[in-house]
């Protein structure tokens, strides 16, 4: 079985937030409620100010902190190394929220971020939060998957309606591979200028394990135990994209 | 309801499980039955998924996207795998696309206003009408002009025309109807000042294509490359390669006014002051002389060998001898041989050491490419600032070399179902025919070097000069948005007959006396040749994902039908040319005697691929001498004589490169009379000449495209106004980014909602105190305070252009947007 991981490349990323469309539309996200966000941050002064910015999805934990934490088990691991909420146990009580170091977890509030609320445009069907029209096919509350019923925690599935079911044993699920394109996660799938990979960590010759070796990859807040199966590639320095590793990952 | 039993929910749980909300609670390890059962969501039944080939339509680029559609919905887009631009790839925007098929703001149907009286605060009243009565009241407008030999006040304006099946149909409209206002374009608000830059030096009025990835260092002015620049996606592609994947990564220096992302991923950000990229430019010319780093083989050389560019010191021209370029030695001794790095210092702001720097990277680690687009040139001196940094694409030799810069190829379209030359009738063949445009684009009277002047269209038909317009259909345009001093076109649009042909609402359609809604892009069979890419010719199409969701119709079947419902033979030239599909079906027979590279043939297999192309360029200049693509030998090895050089490639009167360009100095005269002050000796060489700022105001006014711009959409598509990050973006607002020594000086506070003050006009907008701008510049992105647009754009952000004073380049008709000084104070 596979350990799904993800390398993200910040020498090569654009801070364009391709990655956070295309996931808002590939899981229905409501308007400013990413599963995948690209944080910036602002420092130093003219002629010579800093700008950088941060691409953050769910990290895919080993040690999910948000798992430990939950009372009914709704949130779990599955075999192939992915952290996902069952959403027919979740109760929303949003221990994992707060559990959970790096602000990946979502619960659909109340009050909408923008005005209009779009919950009432686009009025949901059932317990579900809403119901855009352009709605994908898939629908799978067992593992978070689709809108997001009222109620309950959502966060990033590493888009598991389209990885589970990738043939077994593929090493890496690369986009360029035309038989393997419609399995890749949405923000991987999209990113322009190739700065996501995503393949299994248990196979030593995937490609993710040959960028995490060669590039000194490392993990955001390694120090919590948590260890993400998101790997970062800091390059020279000379780029945007850089680890925010002493400032908090709450966006401003 | 739902706030309550969420609540209760979670209530019930704790009580259930005894414990409060501490974080730690968790790990108790309890099996609960959450307490309001939910319907289990199972696995939704697979519908069949069609993939259908399409083009992206929220910018220029024309990325090919593949379309998910299940059951008959839409419901993902991504980058077209088999698509040389898009390469399976997306920028933000691509995939919002969803979202604005079904924006559940778009026109149900034609509709026609009742409410006779016109404004911001007057409803439209419109009420739906059927198809053929609105096209009928257009003809009929249309025929009683013709009869009142009125036929020149009707005017089509335009914004992103794609191709033959739309906008391309609108000049023979014009030829047949008898008006020169079908269509105007509006190049003049968008970037013309770079064609204008480039039609004086090197004789192509276009903008260029680059081999990027065999460059080996970039030098951008005021061309947003990761936000803003076309074509976005590609170019976000080649920056992975070139900064990550490149054996040896591409140098890149970024020049511009606020801190952004290109600026912040570049190895070098120069932030001048507005208005000066000329200077900047000019002092890097100096240095690669002084420092021997130009071409030879391009430029030529000092016939002894021996390099005389000196600092300050004139030089005989005989003792120079240039190949492909003009007035090398005239230019130095005019202008370039005191055009010191100390001195760019004084006009830029940038250092002296960081210009030297810039220059001498740009002469040695080649191939280079200086590009430029509206930051450079949007300025009343902004074909001088264009054709400086043009200028040092020659001095290195990178016109159409590897890892240079080139000009897009046309594609190999067929011919129209018949021709219209046929159907011209007397009327139409008139002399009296011959009238100025309403924008007197071309005329000595207005701007006779611009092809297109739509910000001056609205004003002139106000002051009725040359006369005032009867009726005007706007497609993809909304000049009384984005044209600067927009109060002369929302007056316009008050006095003359308004059909807009937009698929959503908007400030023309919010005026307009008649809508007939397009579909939106997901929705129609539609061509689009490429904007210029890496100059291989390419056609792509669009095929229609799904039927249209409304009672909408094609722009291009909108006007074969007026042109069916003419009187005389114009009428019948429609019957004939029938519809969009027939005109996209002679485009496509040219693909038959040249078949595309990826087997595209006909139109069948064009609709199955979505794209037809056929790589690669056919011109490349080597160590200074020209070729073309031998096809049998797979290189390039077909010499080119000088002639073919000028006929295909220098397009100048010379045949070269010119540093001192014929095509100014044939109107030297007519430029000399409209713009008092300007050097009678230099104005046909790039020079420096101070921008006249406008507006009156103490600080600059920037007004940049954001990421999430997707031509005029993006402020009311929820997600895009969700991410508008990251400088002057700011997720509910767009805010005015302003300096904390400016913000000190006028007490404002973070967060304060400010008043933006110019002679055009005022604006407000909420403050956000930055480093990221300069100390003498406020930035605010265009494309929002929309006041008509649909019900997330209301009342949200904040309109630039009426702040910014009408004012434009006198010889390529660009719209001064960025010389705007504004006062900015707390509200």
């Amino acid at each position: 079985m596979a350990k799904w991981g993800m390398v993200i490349d910040l020498e090569k990323c654009t801070g364009c937030q391709a990655c956070s469309t295309a996931c808002q539309m590939e899981n229905n996200r409501l308007p400013g409620e990413n599963y995948q966000d690209v944080l910036f941050y602002k420092e130093g002064k003219q002629p010579n100010p800093t700008l950088s910015w941060f691409p953050r999805p769910c990290m895919h934990c080993e040690e999910p902190s948000c798992m430990h934490v939950c009372p009914t088990k709704a949130t779990f691991k599955t075999e192939d190394g992915v952290v996902l909420i069952d959403w027919n146990k979740c109760i929303g009580c949003k221990y994992c929220m707060i559990a959970c170091p790096y602000g990946v977890r979502f619960y659909t509030d109340e009050k909408p971020l923008h005005e209009p609320n779009i919950k009432a445009v686009f009025k949901g069907e059932g317990d579900l939060s809403w119901n855009p029209p352009y709605k994908g096919p898939q629908q799978d509350a067992t593992h978070g998957v689709g809108i997001q019923p009222n109620g309950v925690v959502s966060k990033c599935t590493f888009c598991y309606h389209k990885i589970s079911k990738a043939p077994k044993g593929t090493p890496d699920l690369d986009e360029s591979n035309p038989a393997l394109v419609e399995f890749v996660p949405a923000c991987v799938r999209t990113c322009a200028p190739k700065a996501r990979y995503f393949g299994d960590l248990d196979n030593p010759k995937s490609q993710v394990n040959q960028l995490i070796s060669a590039k000194k990859g490392v993990r955001l807040l390694d120090h919590t135990g948590n260890k993400p199966q998101v790997y970062y590639l800091t390059g020279s320095g000379a780029a945007g994209g850089a680890i925010p590793s002493n400032r908090s990952t709450n966006k401003a | 309801m739902e706030i309550l039993k969420t609540k209760v929910s979670r209530r019930r749980f704790l009580q259930a499980s005894g414990v409060a909300g501490a974080a730690g609670a968790g790990y108790t390890a309890l099996s609960v039955t959450p307490a309001a059962t939910r319907e289990a969501h199972a696995q939704a039944a697979a519908g069949s998924t069609v993939v259908n080939k399409s083009i992206c339509g929220q910018c220029p680029a024309r990325c090919g996207i593949d379309v998910y559609t299940t059951n008959g919905k839409v419901h993902a887009i991504y980058g077209a795998t088999n698509h040389p631009i898009a390469n399976g790839k997306g920028c933000p925007k691509m995939h919002l696309g969803t979202y604005i098929l079904y924006d559940p703001d778009r026109f149900k149907g034609p509709m026609k206003r009742t409410n006779p009286k016109k404004g911001r605060d007057e409803d439209p009243k419109f009420v739906p009408i059927k198809w053929d009565e609105a096209l009928q009241i257009v003809a009929d407008r249309l025929n009683t002009l013709r009869e009142k030999n009125e036929s020149h006040r009707f005017a089509v304006f335009y914004g992103r025309g794609w191709g033959a099946s739309c906008a391309g149909l609108q000049g023979t409209f014009g030829k047949l109807y008898g008006s020169p206002n079908v269509a105007i374009g509006h190049a003049s608000i968008c970037a013309t000042g770079s064609q204008a830059a480039k039609s004086a030096t090197d004789g192509n009025g276009s903008y260029n294509s680059y081999d990027y990835k065999n460059a080996n260092n970039l030098l951008m002015f005021g061309a947003n490359f990761l936000e803003a620049f076309r074509p976005y996606n590609n170019n976000l592609q080649v920056w992975g390669y070139i900064r990550g994947e490149k054996p040896v990564k591409t140098r890149v220096t970024y020049v511009d006014v606020h801190m952004n992302t290109t600026a912040a991923a570049a190895d070098r950000a120069l932030l001048l002051k507005p208005g000066t990229d000329g200077a900047l430019a000019l002092a890097i010319a100096h240095v690669l002389l002084t420092q021997g780093l130009w071409d030879r083989n391009f430029v030529g050389n000092f016939k002894d060998g021996v390099n005389q560019f000196k600092t300050g010191e004139k030089i005989d021209p005989a003792a120079f001898n240039e190949k492909w370029t003009k007035g090398l030695i005239e230019w130095w001794n005019l202008e370039l041989k005191d055009r010191t790095p100390k001195w760019a210092e004084g006009v830029t702001t940038i250092p002296a050491d960081q210009i030297i720097a810039t220059a001498v990277e740009f002469g040695t680690v080649r191939p280079s490419i200086a590009l430029m687009e509206r930051g450079a040139h949007t300025h009343s001196n902004g074909v001088y600032n264009g054709m400086a940094i043009h200028s040092l694409n020659a001095l290195v030799g990178s016109l159409f070399a590897e890892g240079g810069l080139g000009y897009q190829q046309g594609q190999s379209y067929g011919k129209m179902p018949v021709s219209a030359d046929d159907f011209m009738d007397d009327y139409a063949k008139s002399p009296d025919r011959k009238k100025p445009r309403i924008d007197l684009a071309g005329h000595d009277d207005g701007y006779a070097m611009a092809g297109t002047m739509i910000q001056e269209a609205g004003q002139n038909h106000n002051a009725k000069k040359p006369y005032s317009l009867d009726t005007a259909m706007f497609y993809l345009t909304n000049p009384v948005m984005s044209c600067p001093d927009t109060k002369s076109w929302e007056e316009a649009l008050k006095t003359m007959y308004v059909i807009d042909t937009s698929p959503f609402p908007g400030e023309t359609a919010w005026m307009a006396d008649l809508i007939l809604p397009d579909h939106t892009y997901l929705e129609r069979l539609q061509d689009a040749p490429t904007y210029p890419f890496q100059g291989f010719p390419m056609a792509q199409l669009r095929t229609p994902a799904v039927k249209p969701v409304h009672d909408t119709k094609y722009y291009g079947d909108v006007l074969i039908e007026i042109g069916k419902r003419i009187k005389g033979p114009m009428g019948e030239y429609y019957k004939q040319v029938k519809d969009t599909e027939n005109v996209l079906r002679h485009m496509a027979k040219g693909f038959e005697a040249d078949p595309g590279d990826n087997g595209v043939k006909d139109f069948e297999s064009w609709k199955k691929e979505g794209v037809w192309y056929k790589k690669p360029y056919a011109f490349r200049q080597i160590r200074g001498e020209f070729f073309m693509w031998d096809k049998a030998a797979k290189s390039y090895s077909i010499p080119m004589k000088p002639d073919d050089v000028k006929k295909d490639l220098l397009k100048t009167e010379s045949g070269k490169f010119e540093f001192t360009s014929s095509k100014l100095l044939g109107k030297k005269d007519w430029i000399l009379a409209k713009v008092p002050g300007r050097s009678a000796e230099k104005m046909h060489i790039p020079h420096w000449e101070e921008p006249k700022y406008t507006g009156g105001g103490d600080v600059h006014f920037i007004s940049p495209k954001t990421a999430m711009h997707a031509e005029g959409r993006s402020s009311n598509l929820p997600h895009a106004i969700a991410l508008n990050q990251p400088t002057a973006g700011g997720r509910k607002h767009n805010f005015l980014e302003i300096h904390p020594s400016y913000a000190a000086k006028k007490g404002i506070g973070d967060g304060d909602r400010v008043k933006i003050k110019s002679s055009a006009g005022e604006t407000f907008a909420v403050a956000r105190i930055s480093e990221l701008t300069r100390p003498d510049v406020v930035v605010l992105p265009f494309g929002q305070g929309r006041w008509a647009m649909g019900r997330w754009a209301k009342d949200r952000g904040s309109h630039t252009d009426q702040v910014i004073v009408q004012q434009s380049d006198r010889i390529s008709g660009m719209a001064n947007f960025y010389s705007a000084m504004v006062t900015v104070e707390k509200a």
